[in-house]
């Protein structure tokens, strides 16, 4: 228990002067193909990088009701979203035709050993993250309906800021 | 080694204040429960009332290096159903030092890995099931060209605060054949792994002291079709019932595993097949089939739908690959079965399609690998496929409407046959088995102001035709407010209404979300069983009181 004070001190140190950078991590895409965190926003246009899983019923409701309106965003914003399974070996095969069955224009990418998920502290699913210039702006976690409005919001804000 | 990445994290702390290019990543979660005596349910409240699971985490990278710690407590005792291990525990569970450049990634210290599907090697963590089976000791991975990678490991399973005594090491390689080969049509990918297990026989010679297990994998996409195939053979090692060497022979075990899918816009189909014949892998042979999964090194999840509500989560499969040769107990050699999932949207245009209709099937089938056993010379033979004992089967379809833009719904219908055995403990495929048939009802409600209404409604009828009716009958009910999409409140209740004591298992409760920080209370009845994630059970047993969980990231 000595420890924890110490720990506490150091933890609130480190949280002052964090920078909200996105983690650096390689992933996968539905190909296949290795890719990284840091390619995923290069420039002033808002990314939306969503964690969910082929299990989780709130990520999927988050992820179709944003499909379902997801060319109107992306007509006014330029947004692109990228749907991050931390899916284990379990389900990660599910991903795919998942994706396609429900006609998601998602980039999808696939985190199977979860070293993302780590890497930005999702303790739950779903967490959405906005990000700008590599640079994490917003972040929420869970999903209740009509939630997407307020993320678009968001959006709106952080592309206009620029 | 901890000194050393202690020292390395604060000199990049000191160096980064100076520098202003590193950053700091992490969490916090808390997860805490207050036990109340029930007596309605059987519920006598330990004496260790107060159970907390705690866990900080920070991150600190700069350049080409990240290094990384994470303090857990288990004070005063963990949460219940948790492994004793933990209990009372507190320190530093895990740290690593890592230097990754284009070529190169190595990490010192507690890492994560998965080979392939991860049935020959998989570390991970899990905290509502308390696991973490982290290796301690070195991975390097080298990436020469795209095309190809190749990743070693060597070190010890995190047990607790301690490491396991057998020591492990690895080495998988992976190939994209197309991307060498220049292959347009078709992307192809092979892989390889190797992982053995060191662990002293003490003397005694009829004890293998290295065990090696050897796996090839290869995956291929072609247009719309999708698959792979990935099959491991392990060497002959004692078998273990009860941390006791159960007999006097060695056994060798080997995993299959194929997938094949199609996908096209608005139609997914994917489809599994396993089998699974004396696979278990622990990096302490005494601790094969521990009921906390300790020290395990491999995943082997039961691969099928994981369902998501209160009253399809009854009755669950939990895989079974162990190979049980004692005279004592109901032999068995592992299991084979498959599942096949199918995705579905109606097109825009058609009338199914206006209502956003989206249908998702599932079915799955598991049994017990058929095979003699011969006791006198302690041999068996199985069967590829064989008719064996069926453990589990599942057939599920969901059926989801858009409304309108203020009306959504989900129906689903289940009908699940499950080996008793499977549900409640003791021999396989010998005691009966439970059917039942399970209907969900879910309908959401959207208002203004990011307000919104959510209701579920579900009846669960038991095959009262069979031996086993085990509880009967049970009809639940959710309602759940969000008062915005920061502030969700909920009530729930599964009355098992022909059970004993017709109990009601309640709860209540509500979640803030603000930003990176989620607070969760909620007060009821928890029904005892199988609580799984990812396919992996834990045992809960019935209890009742407060629970609350804080999740902070940063």
């Amino acid at each position: 228990m000595k420890k924890l004070p110490l720990l506490l001190l150091a933890l609130v140190t480190f949280s002052v002067i964090a920078q909200n950078d996105l983690p650096k991590v390689d992933m996968t895409t539905l190909d296949g193909q290795p890719i990284n965190s840091n390619d995923l926003s290069i420039d002033d246009n808002v990314v939306v990088i969503s964690l969910w899983a082929t299990w989780c019923v709130p990520c999927i409701k988050e992820l179709d009701a944003i499909s379902e309106i997801y060319p109107d965003w992306q007509a006014e914003t330029n947004v692109k979203l990228y749907a991050v399974s931390i899916d284990d070996s379990r389900g990660v095969k599910r991903v795919k035709p998942m994706v396609n069955g429900k006609g998601w224009d998602y980039t999808v990418l696939l985190d199977t050993n979860n070293d993302f998920k780590r890497a930005v502290g999702a303790a739950t699913v779903p967490l959405t993250l906005l990000v700008k210039n590599n640079q994490i702006v917003y972040r929420h976690s869970g999903y209740s309906p009509g939630a997407e409005m307020e993320l678009y919001e968001k959006i709106k804000e952080f592309s206009a800021a620029n | 080694m901890k000194k050393l990445i202690l020292g390395a994290f604060m000199f990049m702390g000191a160096v980064s204040f100076s520098q202003d290019n590193g950053y700091f990543f992490g969490g916090l979660e808390s997860n805490s429960q207050w036990l109340m005596p029930d007596e309605k349910i059987g519920f006598d409240a330990p004496d260790d009332r107060f159970r907390s699971n705690n866990y900080v985490q920070f991150n600190y990278s700069l350049g080409k290096f990240t290094a990384g710690i994470q303090y857990e407590t288990y004070l005063p005792t963990a949460l219940l159903g948790y492994s004793p291990t933990w209990d009372n525990q507190n320190g530093i569970g895990t740290y690593y030092l890592n230097f990754k450049n284009e070529t190169l990634d190595i990490t010192g210290g507690y890492f994560y890995e998965q080979f392939g599907n991860g049935l020959i090697l998989r570390t991970w963590e899990d905290r509502q099931l308390g696991i973490n089976n982290a290796m301690k000791g070195l991975r390097v991975k080298f990436t020469p060209t795209a095309n190809i990678g190749i990743t070693g490991v060597y070190g010890q399973i995190r047990n607790g605060f301690d490491v396991s005594e057998g020591v492990m090491q690895g080495l998988d390689a992976n190939a994209d054949l197309s991307g060498l080969l220049n292959i347009d049509a078709v992307e192809l990918s092979l892989g390889a792994s190797y992982v053995g297990r060191y662990q002293s026989n003490g003397g005694n010679d009829s004890i293998p002291a290295n065990i090696n297990a050897y796996g090839g994998r290869l995956d291929f996409v072609a247009n719309n079709f999708y698959g792979g195939i990935e099959a491991i053979t392990k060497d002959p090692d004692v078998i273990v019932t009860e941390e006791v060497v159960s007999s006097p022979q060695l056994f060798d075990g080997t995993a299959l595993q194929v997938n094949l899918g199609y996908a096209q816009k608005g139609l997914g189909i994917n489809s599994t097949f396993r089998r699974l014949e004396n696979f278990s892998f622990y990096a302490d042979r005494y601790q094969e089939g521990n009921v906390y999964n300790e020290q395990i090194v491999n995943y082997v999840p039961a691969l099928t739908k994981q369902h998501d509500y209160l009253l399809s989560n009854i009755y669950v499969y939990n895989a079974q690959p162990r190979l049980l040769f004692s005279d004592s107990e109901k032999k068995r050699a592992g299991e084979v079965g498959g599942q096949v999932d199918v995705y579905y949207s109606f097109d825009k245009e058609s009338f199914l399609g206006k209502v956003g209709t989206k249908l998702a099937g599932n079915f799955s089938y598991w049994a017990g690998l058929e095979a003699t056993f011969n006791s006198e010379e302690q041999t068996y033979d199985t069967k590829f496929i064989g008719d064996g004992p069926r453990y589990f089967r599942d057939l599920n379809i969901e059926v989801k409407n858009r409304w309108s833009s203020k009306w959504s719904s989900i129906a689903t219908f289940q009908d699940v046959i499950i080996d008793k055995g499977v549900t409640e403990g003791g021999p396989l495929g010998e005691q009966g088995d439970i059917r039942a048939q399970i209907a969900v009802i879910e309908g959401t409600r959207k208002f203004e102001g990011g307000k919104a209404l959510r209701m579920e409604l579900q009846h669960l009828w038991i095959d009262k035709r069979r031996k086993n009716v085990d509880d009967k009958n049970w009809a639940a009910g959710v309602l759940e407010y969000n008062l915005n999409s920061a502030f969700t409140l909920y009530a729930a209740d599964a009355w098992n209404y022909e059970g004993e004591g017709e109990i009601h298992y309640y709860s209540f409760g509500g979640g803030y979300t603000k930003g990176p920080a989620r607070f969760a209370l909620n007060y009821g009845r928890q029904r005892g069983g199988l609580i799984c994630v990812g396919g992996v059970c834990r045992f809960v047993p019935t209890n009742t009181g407060l629970t609350a969980n804080l999740v902070v990231t940063f």
